[in-house]
């Protein structure tokens, strides 16, 4: 320290380096932090689909509602969300949690599509727009060991799948998509009940919801399905109504199926040796492979020379496949990804890789999960990246742009993407934090 | 200055700068050099005159009888017109800062013309960017005054990676963005396949890829390939993955080791600045550099290649072709010419 008569001078090296080696270490994250796991929404937001209720009724003065987030906005939740899916206008999220509130929804709930939500002004009446995550109350035997594995939205109908009480559904039935009987005026509005489903030959471990109708698989590799039929999306060998989950034959009698995708009213299933089978609306040239009629009613090997399949994917009108080397393959009709020059094809056309992040500067980017909602389609690289292409439905891609999407396109998500959720004019993803 | 335009000395070539030196002082060190060069090579022997001189006549006391005699004339002496080369012509291409180091492209005489297309070319450039975790400054160098220090011990090379694979996907997106193309049309498809994309026009720097090549706590080091950079962007962009990593981290070197089409292989370190290897250099980048930017810019008429005169094959088929057709025009002149008139 300088004396009193000393003058003052720009600070020497050593005073520098004892400056720098006395400064405080802080720390922000200590050896064992863990990622967080988050939830991002974005697409059309008056719905109550994204679960922000400050875009429809601002709650300050400066706020201004907000029609369109464009751009992926974080949802705060309470639980870390494993499962998420999202319908025409409402979102469910699951914990995997033995708390007794699993299962969130938040949206439109005119057919009780989200159960029953109490309104407190009228103690009588339920909700018809919920713009919150509000809890669900699943009627289960035992709520604090049961755990919710997975949940699945349909146009006005949804699915929630536990590991141990079977298959819960909730919503409209007017075409017996909820697995029960179908009473004549019922009114679904306001409606307390929530059906439980548990006849399967054995334990259900995918759901899935068409618009009008829903698929159950099982473990041991066969499908359920019940719901509306008039494209043959029951897969029954009939255009009837099915209210009761009745098991499919035709082309996958006997095949062990390990993951089924259904939106609109076209069904694909992969089988454990990489086939896929299709069934349902062929309008759009889904199944023109296999047939020229435009509704198939029991489910058709698909002799398609792509490769070992392993997931599938199907939208509106276009369907999606993804091989296990990696690439996507898409066919039907509507924007498919190859440009705006490919509109409609019958035979399963892939998407480059380069188009996804693959270059001689990092060969090792795969694709390693696609979804489809009603006219998008969504995919996630093994870098937890994720891309979106299709139709821009009031900003449901994500891209922050209005305009249609011809080719895939990468969303910004401050996170690694773990899963992600389509539907019609919104969706959800399950992010973790990068560090 | 007729013979600064000797072709031996007209091009591109370049030069390895160190770190701690200005841009400007490389460029004026390497001018210097030459000119010394150039101005030691052996001059042309000076004219000679014959003049009359004053000589003592051999008859004696005093009287005067011209003699001549061949002297050099004193206009040619090298004292009196000094130095033949004042000053040549060296232009700098893509600048780097102080405290940055690297391959450095100069462009010489003619050279000039080419240095403004290889900037519209918009080349990536590659930098060596090595980085100190645990350190945050002012300037984002490990020279700058310290503002905090922080823990790393929760970094891991699989936490750096993912920070770098998001860059990397954040900037390609830029890349689209910048580059003016309607995303509606198949061109724009078929050019994202092809990854050929990239910005023809001005925009704010792009990294077009990142890797980590080395790993060791507290030092880590990344190559970037980048385009319109700064090397004090590169250094931010090391400030700012520190902080995303929850810690803090310094940037200790920026090193280019490739400009477009110049390698650090090319580049010529401070012992080879002189005329013998610049000329080597601007012979051997040549062709480098006339591929690419016919491959860019396209080749027509209008191109500088062709103004340039150059020594290569086709210039010199064009220019015959030039010659001859010109001797044809004038020849079918003269001959109309030297028809007697009609009578």
């Amino acid at each position: 320290r300088r004396g009193l008569g000393a003058a003052a001078g720009p600070p020497s090296t050593r005073q520098l380096r004892e400056a720098e080696e006395a400064a405080p270490v802080f720390q922000y994250a200590g050896k064992a932090a863990k990622r967080k796991d988050r939830v991002f929404v974005w697409g059309f937001s008056y719905s109550g689909a994204l679960g922000v209720p400050s875009f429809v009724k601002p709650d300050a003065g400066w706020k201004k509602p907000r029609r369109i987030q464009g751009t992926p906005y974080r949802l705060e939740t309470e639980e870390k969300i494993s499962s998420a899916a999202c319908g025409y206008g409402f979102t469910l999220l699951a914990s995997n949690t033995r708390d007794i509130t699993k299962v969130w929804g938040t949206g439109l709930n005119k057919d009780s599509q989200l159960g029953f939500q109490r309104s407190r002004r009228d103690q009588t009446k339920g909700y018809e727009y919920v713009l919150e995550p509000s809890p669900i109350p699943l009627p289960l035997e035992k709520p604090q060991q049961t755990r919710v594995l997975q949940v699945s939205c349909g146009r006005a109908h949804s699915l929630v799948l536990t590991d141990s009480e079977g298959v819960f559904t909730m919503g409209n039935n007017s075409y017996g998509q909820c697995g029960r009987k179908v009473v004549e005026d019922e009114i679904y509005s306001g409606s307390h009940l929530i059906h439980q489903l548990k006849e399967f030959d054995s334990q259900v471990v995918q759901v899935v919801c068409g618009q009008d109708h829903s698929l159950f698989r099982t473990k041991k590799g066969s499908v359920y399905a019940c719901g509306w039929g008039a494209d043959g999306q029951t897969g029954l060998g009939h255009y009837n109504i099915t209210s009761v989950p009745t098991k499919l034959h035709g082309d996958i009698a006997g095949v062990n199926i390990i993951q089924v995708s259904s939106y609109g009213d076209c069904c694909l299933a992969v089988s454990d040796e990489g086939d896929v089978f299709g069934w349902g609306n062929s309008e759009y040239l889904q199944l023109a492979s296999v047939t020229e009629t435009t509704q198939v009613n029991v489910p058709r090997h698909l002799p398609f020379k792509i490769g070992k399949v392993k997931e599938a994917a199907c939208g509106g009108t276009g369907n999606a496949v993804l091989t296990e080397e990696g690439n996507v393959f898409v066919w039907g009709y509507g924007i498919l990804g190859k440009g705006p020059n490919l509109i409609e094809t019958a035979v399963p056309e892939m998407i480059p890789p380069s188009l996804f992040g693959c270059s001689d500067f990092s060969p090792n980017v795969r694709v390693a999960r696609v979804r489809c909602g009603l006219s998008q389609f969504a995919a996630l690289t093994n870098r937890g990246e994720l891309f979106v292409w299709g139709k821009n439905l009031r900003g449901c891609l994500g891209t922050g742009r209005m305009e249609d999407q011809y080719f895939p396109w990468r969303v910004t998500v401050p996170g690694e993407v773990v899963d992600v959720a389509c539907g019609v004019d919104h969706m959800v993803s399950l992010v973790r934090s990068f560090t | 200055m007729a013979a600064a335009g000797r072709p031996g000395l007209a091009g591109l070539f370049a030069v390895y700068k160190p770190a701690g030196v200005a841009w400007g002082r490389v460029r004026d060190a390497v001018e210097t050099r030459l000119l010394r060069e150039l101005n030691a090579a052996p001059v042309r022997a000076p004219r000679q005159r014959v003049r009359f001189l004053p000589a003592p006549a051999p008859g004696g006391g005093g009287a005067v009888e011209l003699v001549a005699a061949r002297v050099p004339v004193l206009a040619d002496h090298p004292l009196v017109r000094g130095p033949r080369f004042k000053k040549l012509k060296i232009g700098a291409g893509h600048r780097l800062d102080v405290k940055a180091s690297g391959v450095f492209v100069l462009g010489v005489g003619h050279g000039n013309k080419l240095l403004t297309d290889l900037y519209n070319c918009h080349l990536t450039k590659v930098y060596i960017v090595g980085g100190l975790f645990g350190k945050a400054t002012d300037d984002f160098s490990d020279t700058g005054n310290l503002v905090e220090k922080t823990t790393f011990d929760h970094i891991t090379r699989e936490k750096l990676e993912r920070i770098l694979a998001v860059i990397q996907g954040t900037n390609q997106k830029a890349l689209l963005m910048y580059s003016n193309i309607d995303m509606k049309t198949q061109e724009a498809y078929e050019l994202a396949v092809k990854g050929l994309i990239r910005p023809m026009g001005k925009c704010p720097p792009i990294i077009t890829a990142v890797r980590c090549l080395h790993f060791a706590l507290p030092e880590f080091q990344l190559e970037i390939h980048c385009l319109h950079e700064t090397q004090q962007y590169l250094r931010k962009m090391v400030h700012e993955m520190g902080l995303e990593l929850k810690s803090s981290a310094v940037c200790t070197q920026v090193r280019r080791i490739r400009d477009g089409v110049f390698t650090v292989d090319d580049a010529l370190p401070r012992t080879q600045w002189n005329l013998q290897s610049i000329q080597e250099a601007i012979q051997n980048c040549q062709l480098k550099v006339e591929t690419e930017l016919e491959k860019t810019l396209g080749h027509g008429k209008s191109s500088p290649l062709y103004q340039l005169g150059g020594d290569t094959a086709e210039h010199a088929l064009a220019a015959a072709e030039y010659d001859r057709d010109v001797m044809d025009s004038r020849r079918k002149e003269v001959n109309c010419s030297s028809l007697p008139p009609f009578p």
